[in-house]
């Protein structure tokens, strides 16, 4: 094995060039004349725009050309990618989203005109001397008040701020009721998952590049997925062929989601850049991004869970409002329905299980996957219920698991909610986590916490999630209006090195190095001789980008293929020079060999014969070494694993103090324990920071509270703890070739309500037993508020 | 005469007409095309933007958002892409970062990089308060904590050591944009004949007035450079401080005098932010919700104002008129505060939701003197975020006065502040839990002076 192949720590050759200043990104590209665009944005939650005076700006030095929704009226909307179909069989409603506000501006943020300029600073001057009329009104804010009659309505043309009344499985619907009727236990629990902002650090850029001679349209975008943006606003919005219309995503800078979907921006500039032939360049601010950015989670739930006398569960019923905002973002509508409803089974062999999801328009920022995108919703409501009902029954919430797990004897295993869970081992995680965190010392520390006037508690998560999204049938028939498939092409060149063109995107998860290592190990080459080229539609194959955890299940899978055929097609060619059969042929250590013999050739005698065909069977092969491949998975990949947090609480304040934060995780076959564990750690860090610290708050009339990194809390250094992380209980995935699950997203995952359930825990140890839940953010105020009650 | 002259990365830079407030960040990227310093914020929130300055004052972590050109005159600059050595060996926390994988997308590392490079260069080990003013969403911060510690035992590389350039002085003429000037008196006669210049310090707020009011602070008067005003002097039983001493100056020089209120100085926003906020800055700016003006005001502070020749002295809380409005003349600029050499019952207390680089719902400090036979004879209560300035709580103060020193008294006072304060209710705290949180505080200082274990970090609301 190559000393940098699957399963070694290898350091990431991305980190030099980030180390030391030298990566690009989107903002740091400017093309000669480049004009600057700034958006001039609703301030007001809901109003009819009156009337719009770009007279006196128009004259201002500087100023190009002032756009408004009337430059858009050839242009489509910003299109959704998913329909969902309600319990009642009817589509979603799905109103249109303009470029820019067109009669009404539904969201603080909401872009109405954009100004371009030779300057950034002139551009943002004429803003302010643009006269816009608003007449404002009433704004909705909350779900359940936009679903009342006589709601202010966020889209008057579709007549309800009921976007879908969505059922799972609906014809379980009456079975489910019975089986609670029936319950010898019913558990019940109101919470909310609170909205969040993704926040990368490197806010969106976009720029606009048009070159008059060729026709030739190129977007420089922060995007997790480039070929998916061209497809989205080349067919859709500005209806430019894919032949004509180049997208870039250079380095990027975090995305957690948020730079998944196709937004207003990116549109303006590619179109801007035309009218005015010119590059047009626009880069978000802070301010801009809280505002403008796909917002996350925003789920108001209830959720029933059914015991048996034997406190085995027969039923789980979850009731659950999700806020779409004001308009749907580019993938919304999947992620309260099928990335949530499908993962109601959690570890557990629940036989029967109906979800109602209302999905609600009001008047607030667009809200769209983040790290984890309905998994994490369901896992939070599974794992704090499952939580609740040890507490009323009298029983250890981590037997009450147990008992209610899966076996690992009953896999595949065949959910109530669609999804075949393939491999997983739920009791070899819980038992790791409870060895590694020692949860057996733990009465010890709580009482030496007691001595300090503390609370200590510890609190259990484990979760399930589906990753490797998907297989492309299936989401069709759920609605989705893409392939989910994933791309790579290996190029072999003369000497030897090779190129891979992958589908997927990296944006911190580390691709440039990990799928190097996979090359390496089946050519047995040294990874350096590999290098991964993505994030160009013009010089990759047709991807469908990195989100979901599914870089190396599936972009991995589509590698694999690609470099299977080049060994297939590499063994013919040394099979031709060394006189032997093909199915004679071993590659190892990057050396051809006919078995049983000592007869072989380098792996770059087989490739420069590839390129200089002069002793070449040219009639039955062409020559050349490069192969494409597409992978298109045939089930979701099933991450899982247990986390376990312990607390103190001080009684005093309500202040919570993580002590401890362990995780284990089933990921399947892991190429580089390194960058995994970096992404567990991250994704924890994301959790806590929504478990105690994140909330992104509207008033009543809909202004963002919380639009800064003053009022947005995110974690510092100081917040988060050093984690334990462990991945030894792996069971690999059986459907795809390098058993891997993903794990991307599984920190985000699991450990919000492994936060909450050790925090109530604590409060119940302590005799606080009238405290059933809090909701996140676990600020100290909260906390404290709960216990006095 | 709007020259400024600096080093960059070991290299001289010689600029004209320079924009008064020009950030270094956007000058960076835009015209020297070194696009390493990233822009996460562009309001010193999140320290992407972190280089490192070297000048007279020593070698400090600033954040380029909020750094304007003038504000770099005579000083060294080392950027993200200046720390690896000559020949590209990387710098001892570079290698650590990619050892202990620091970095996932990147976009935070050149600020993470340099900070680290620079506490490095300190022989700091106190690695989360070094990285309070740097934001990372991906890794959780722990791999970024062991690079650090891992690094420690790296000697510091030769060429992180180097001297400002040494620079001319300038002339400045009447119709400059802005002003440079070198003492105090320089600086006194020019404010007075130009009364409407702005006053910049260390830009941490005036830097957003550009970044995110786009204001127009024109013509400037730089106060970086008034050497005379950066000096704390021990003058008899009192410390005079100099408007331009820093936070990271002040909280050094207090730490041995006042170890108590160390925990206020280093919650007082973040390393970036120390570094360049000034003392004067932050009682001039007259915020409601700065740190510095409650633990000052307990403390007695006097104030020195100085308008030309003229000189004037108040106590502290009487130059907080209302409101953003303070006692301050055209033309007339904070010169020095001057407090008590030693307080030994003086006590500070921050709530705020995150330890570090946050807002205070409620900051409160207190300070008492007592007579031989226990009962007060002195009290000063201040707070801050409880209304439209830094204030006294006069209530408070009277039911302590005279009585002896203990709960019930303390108890007392905690009632009487609902006379003295009508605080507002915003997102970060209610009005009720200001007005119970400020009366909370009095019981924690008395608890805190009666050695009951208080820790600040318990107090976080």
């Amino acid at each position: 094995m190559p000393k940098d192949g699957i399963g070694a720590s290898t350091k990431r050759r991305e980190d030099l060039r980030f180390l030391t200043g030298k990566g690009r990104y989107t903002d740091d590209i400017n093309i000669r004349g480049q004009a600057y665009a700034h958006f001039i944005r609703s301030d007001v939650a809901h109003g009819r725009i009156v009337s719009i005076d770009t007279a006196a700006a128009e004259a201002m030095p500087g100023v190009l050309r002032i756009f408004t929704a009337a430059d858009f009226a050839g242009v489509g909307g910003l299109p959704c990618g998913w329909q969902v179909t309600d319990r009642h069989g009817k589509p979603m409603l799905e109103p249109k989203h303009p470029v820019l506000a067109d009669g009404k501006v539904r969201h603080v943020g909401d872009p109405i005109a954009a100004v371009v300029a030779e300057t950034y600073e002139q551009a943002r001057d004429a803003a302010e001397a643009v006269v816009i009329e608003i007449e404002e009104l009433p704004a909705v804010v909350d779900m359940k008040a936009a679903l009342q009659p006589g709601s202010p309505l966020v889209h008057d043309e579709i007549g309800s701020n009921l976007c879908y009344d969505w059922g799972f499985v609906e014809e379980n619907r009456a079975a489910v009721d019975e089986a609670f009727a029936r319950a010898a236990h019913v558990t019940t629990l109101d919470l909310v998952n609170n909205r969040l902002v993704a926040n990368p650090m490197e806010p969106r850029v976009a720029v606009g590049d048009f070159e008059a001679h060729n026709d030739q349209h190129t977007l420089y975008t922060t995007s997790q997925n480039p070929h998916v943006i061209r497809l989205l606003m080349g067919a859709f919005v500005l209806g430019i062929p894919e032949h004509k219309l180049r997208v870039v995503a250079p380095d990027v800078g975090g995305g957690f989601g948020s730079k998944i979907y196709h937004y207003a921006e990116e549109a303006f500039v590619t179109f801007a850049a035309k009218q005015l032939k010119r590059p047009v360049k626009w880069t978000s601010s802070r301010s801009e991004a809280f505002m403008s950015d796909a917002h996350g989670r925003d789920h108001v739930t209830r959720i029933e869970l059914a015991l048996d006398a034997d406190n085995n569960f027969t039923a789980l019923r979850c009731l659950t409002h999700a806020n779409m905002g004001a308009y749907l973002s580019t993938f919304a509508p999947c992620i309260p329905t099928w990335l949530h409803g499908t993962l109601l089974a959690g570890n557990y062999r629940t036989p029967l299980i109906y979800t109602n999801v209302k999905a609600v328009f009001t008047n607030t920022v667009p809200v769209d996957a983040y790290r984890g995108a309905g998994r994490p919703e369901a896992t939070f409501q599974l794992e704090r219920v499952v939580d609740k009902a040890a507490r009323e029954l009298g029983v250890d919430p981590v037997e009450l698991r147990r008992q209610n797990f899966i076996r690992p004897d009953q896999f595949p295993y065949q959910t109530p909610v669609a999804v075949v869970y393939d491999t997983g081992n739920y009791h070899a995680t819980m038992d790791k986590l409870l060895e590694i965190s020692d949860y057996a010392g733990f009465a010890a520390r709580a009482a030496e916490s007691q001595a300090r006037g503390k609370l200590r508690g510890f609190g259990v998560a484990h979760y399930i999630e589906a990753c490797g999204i998907a297989p492309s049938n299936l989401v069709g028939q759920l609605g989705a209006r893409a392939g989910l498939y994933e791309s790579a092409t290996v190029r072999v060149n003369a000497t030897g090195s090779i190129t891979v063109m992958t589908g997927s995107h990296s944006h911190g998860q580390g691709h440039e190095t990990t799928f190097a290592q996979v090359v390496a190990e089946m050519i047995g080459c040294d990874a350096s001789q590999v290098e991964i080229v993505h994030g160009d539609t013009a010089n990759t194959p047709m991807g469908m980008g990195t989100y979901g955890s599914r870089s190396l299940a599936v972009g991995g899978s589509a590698l694999v293929k690609a470099t299977n055929k080049i060994i297939n097609k590499a063994k013919k060619i040394a099979a031709h020079l060394l006189e032997a059969a093909p199915e004679d042929i071993e590659l190892k250590d990057g050396k051809f060999t006919v078995a049983g013999t000592d007869k072989s050739k380098s792996w770059v005698d087989i490739t420069l014969a590839a390129y200089v065909p002069h002793n070449y069977p040219l009639a039955e092969m062409e020559p050349g070494l490069e192969e494409t491949a597409f992978y298109d998975p045939s089930n979701f990949t099933y991450p899982s694993g247990a986390y376990g947090c312990e607390v103190e609480v001080d009684p005093e304040t309500g202040k919570v103090t993580i002590l401890s934060f362990t995780a284990a995780d089933d990921f399947g076959n892991i190429v580089n324990p390194m960058i995994v564990e970096g992404q567990v750690q991250g994704g924890l860090a994301q959790g806590i920071g929504q478990a105690l610290l994140e909330s992104a708050a509207y008033d009543e009339s809909g202004q963002l509270l919380t639009g800064s990194f003053m009022d947005y809390a995110m974690p510092r250094a100081d917040d988060v703890p050093f984690f334990q992380v462990d991945h030894s209980s792996c069971t690999p995935c059986t459907h795809n070739p390098l058993g891997v699950k993903g794990c991307g997203e599984a920190g985000a995952i699991g450990s919000p309500p492994a936060v909450v359930n050790a925090v109530i825990d604590a409060l119940h140890r302590a005799g606080m037993t009238h405290v059933t839940h809090i909701d996140m953010p676990l600020t100290p105020s909260r906390v404290w508020a709960a216990m006095n009650a | 005469m709007t020259e400024v002259s600096f080093s960059l990365n070991g290299t001289p830079v010689h600029l004209r007409d320079v924009a008064p407030t020009r950030t270094l960040l956007d000058w960076l990227r835009e015209e020297r095309g070194l696009t390493g310093t990233k822009e996460g914020c562009n309001e010193g929130d999140c320290g992407a933007c972190t280089v490192m300055v070297t000048d007279a004052r020593g070698t400090r972590a600033l954040n380029a958002c909020i750094l304007f050109l003038p504000q770099l005159q005579g000083a060294a600059v080392r950027t993200v892409e200046g720390l690896a050595a000559p020949d590209g060996t990387p710098h001892p926390v570079q290698q650590a970062l990619v050892d202990h994988h620091g970095s996932q997308c990147g976009f935070c590392t050149p600020g993470i990089v340099v900070s680290l490079a620079v506490a490095h260069a300190a022989g700091r080990q106190d690695h989360d308060d070094v990285l309070a003013g740097n934001l990372c969403r991906c890794t959780g911060y722990a791999p970024i904590v062991r690079a650090a510690q891992a690094a420690c035992a790296a000697p510091v590389p030769d060429w992180m050591r180097e001297a400002p350039p040494a620079v001319g002085r300038r002339i400045f003429t009447e119709n400059s944009s802005f002003w440079q000037p070198e003492s105090g008196d320089e600086l006194a006669a020019l404010y007075d004949a130009h009364p409407g210049a702005t006053l910049v310090a260390g830009a941490t707020d005036a830097g957003l007035w550009v970044t995110k009011g786009l204001r127009d602070l024109a013509p400037v008067i730089f106060l970086n450079r008034v050497a005379d005003l950066q000096r704390i002097e021990l003058q008899g039983e009192h410390l005079r401080i100099g408007a331009g001493v820093t936070i990271a100056e002040l909280r050094a020089a207090l730490a041995p005098r006042f170890p108590a209120l160390d925990e206020l100085w280093r919650r007082y926003a973040s390393e970036q932010v120390r570094a360049a906020a000034t003392i004067g800055g932050n009682i001039a700016n007259g915020s409601p919700i700065g740190d510095g003006p409650p633990v000052l005001i307990a403390l007695g502070a006097r104030l020195h104002l100085r308008r030309g020749d003229a000189r004037r002295e108040i106590a502290l809380e009487d130059f907080f008129l209302a409101y953003r409005r303070q006692d301050r003349a055209p033309g007339e600029f904070v010169e020095a505060v001057t407090i008590p050499a030693s307080a030994p019952n003086c006590r500070a207390y921050k709530l705020s939701k995150r330890f570090d680089q946050d807002i205070s719902a409620v900051c409160g400090a207190f300070d008492v003197r007592l007579e031989a036979d226990g009962r007060v004879a002195a009290v000063r209560l201040a707070y801050g975020g409880m209304a439209g300035t830094p204030r006294r709580a006069p209530a408070a103060e009277a039911a302590l006065l005279g009585q002896p020193w203990g709960l019930p008294a303390i108890l007392a006072a905690r009632a009487a502040l609902a006379h003295d304060f009508t605080p507002m209710t915003d997102l970060r705290a209610s009005a009720a839990y200001r007005l119970t949180a400020a009366g909370n505080l009095l019981i924690r200082w008395h608890h805190d002076l009666a050695r009951l274990p208080v820790h600040v970090r318990g107090v976080q609301a």
